[in-house]
């Protein structure tokens, strides 16, 4: 007999807007990162006017970055984030099954994936919180 | 990246548009306001020189000089008497005019006559001076102090932009390389203009030997044309050349300024090579070279 709560949906565990950053296209890279540390997760949305995704940029985006930039690291800093962005994020809807959605995690090696209903981000699904959750029920 | 278009001129003078795939622009005169008999006759003989070209212009000339090398060098004509010659200027001739501003507190009144404003390069980091410079509404003429990085002067760009500017012209004047010499760093134009705003070449300054003499600065002005041709190649959107009739006699940067008999040669080959830079976009598109 499964221990898992298979009847949970992404919208009932995801971080709301607050608990985690949002920055614009025009926040630099050094300011990013220290949002991410501030929420201490290794992620970071990058939103439009609208609430749009534009992006994400992540620890490992940053990581491969960093092993490969040959410019200096205070000209990597300075740069716009989005320039250092990952444009086309995988995301879920609020309504995906809680348990598909940490599969999708498992199956694409991610921690975390934006929630984006009708081409607004909404929230966060951590792998952390969802796994508790799904051990919970 | 946004390429941005920068309109420079209000009222009756003639507007002047720079930017990403226009034509190139020139920001020319002597460093300093000497007479306003001497500023008509360089507004004169400069206008005739880029209507003969066609190259679209505006007059450049600073009513007061706050980073000369000794204390009883020339500072400028002073505020109200400089900025009333500008004004005259642009009646006479129809050309808009930039000048620097040192203090914060005079940005307002060299705004309301300039139709661009300068940031000196000593002062590019300089928040009140920057803020200044914004709440002026006109566009700001931003030069990269010779201290810092181009990816630097997008920290002074924010600065403007946090105050409501988006007029941004961003000048490369030389960087300091040791205590006596300055160089050019050719990457610096690609590097300012990932910003989205277009970027100029300040030649004379960048020839400065600064404070070499002693107590003022020297210039090795006969390589004036090579890095003119080397900053066109990179794609730069306006020349900026200070020019005197009679370099020996000019009361400031007298080791800098190109003397006027040369200006049509340089700016003549400047703008042939703009040209064909503009001509290679066309045909071969952005350089899109091991992008990152």
């Amino acid at each position: 007999m499964s221990i898992l709560n298979k009847r949970l949906d992404v919208g009932e565990v995801m971080l709301d807007l607050s608990r985690f950053p949002i920055v614009t296209k025009t926040t630099i890279l050094k300011e990013a990162l220290e949002k991410m540390d501030t929420f201490r997760l290794g992620v970071a949305c990058i939103t439009g006017n609208d609430g749009q995704l534009l992006g994400i940029i992540t620890d490992g985006d940053v990581r491969r970055k960093l092993l490969h930039i040959q410019k200096p690291l205070t000209a990597f800093f300075i740069d716009d984030v989005i320039n250092q962005a990952i444009n086309n994020p995988i995301t879920i809807s609020s309504n995906m099954s809680l348990i598909d959605a940490v599969g999708l995690m498992e199956e694409r090696r991610v921690w975390d994936l934006p929630v984006v209903d009708n081409d607004k981000l909404i929230g966060l699904l951590h792998l952390h919180p969802a796994v508790k959750a799904l051990l919970e029920g | 990246m946004n390429n941005k278009i920068i309109t420079i001129g209000y009222g009756k003078v003639k507007k002047v548009k720079v930017g990403h795939q226009l034509p190139l622009v020139f920001f020319g005169g002597p460093c300093a306001i000497e007479s306003k008999d001497h500023a008509f006759f360089m507004a004169d003989a400069v206008g005739e020189i880029c209507e003969k070209l066609n190259v679209p212009w505006v007059y450049k000339s600073c009513y007061d000089k706050d980073c000369r090398s000794a204390p009883d060098s020339f500072h400028g004509t002073g505020l109200e008497s400089g900025l009333q010659i500008l004004a005259d200027v642009r009646d006479e001739f129809g050309v808009p005019v930039v000048s620097g501003f040192s203090v914060a507190s005079r940005a307002k009144a060299t705004g309301e006559v300039c139709d661009m404003v300068q940031v000196p390069a000593y002062l590019c980091r300089q928040t009140s001076i920057l803020r200044a410079a914004a709440e002026t509404d006109r566009p700001v003429h931003l030069k990269k102090g010779q201290f810092m990085s181009p990816w630097n002067m997008k920290n002074s760009v924010r600065k403007l932009e946090a105050h409501g500017c988006e007029q941004i012209i961003l000048a490369d004047r030389g960087t300091f390389l040791g205590y006596g010499a300055l160089v050019n760093d050719m990457t610096s134009f690609p590097i300012m203009q990932k910003t989205g705003y277009p970027v100029c070449f300040d030649a004379t300054h960048s020839i400065q030997l600064p404070t070499s003499m002693g107590n003022i600065s020297g210039g090795q002005r006969e390589f004036i044309p090579y890095l003119v041709r080397a900053a066109i190649g990179c794609g730069i959107n306006a020349l900026f050349m200070e020019v005197h009739d009679n370099p020996k006699a000019a009361l400031s940067d007298a080791n800098t300024v190109l003397d006027l008999q040369y200006m049509e040669n340089v700016l003549h080959q400047a703008k042939i090579m703009h040209e064909t830079r503009l001509e290679l976009l066309d045909k071969f598109g952005e350089d899109n070279v091991h992008p990152e």
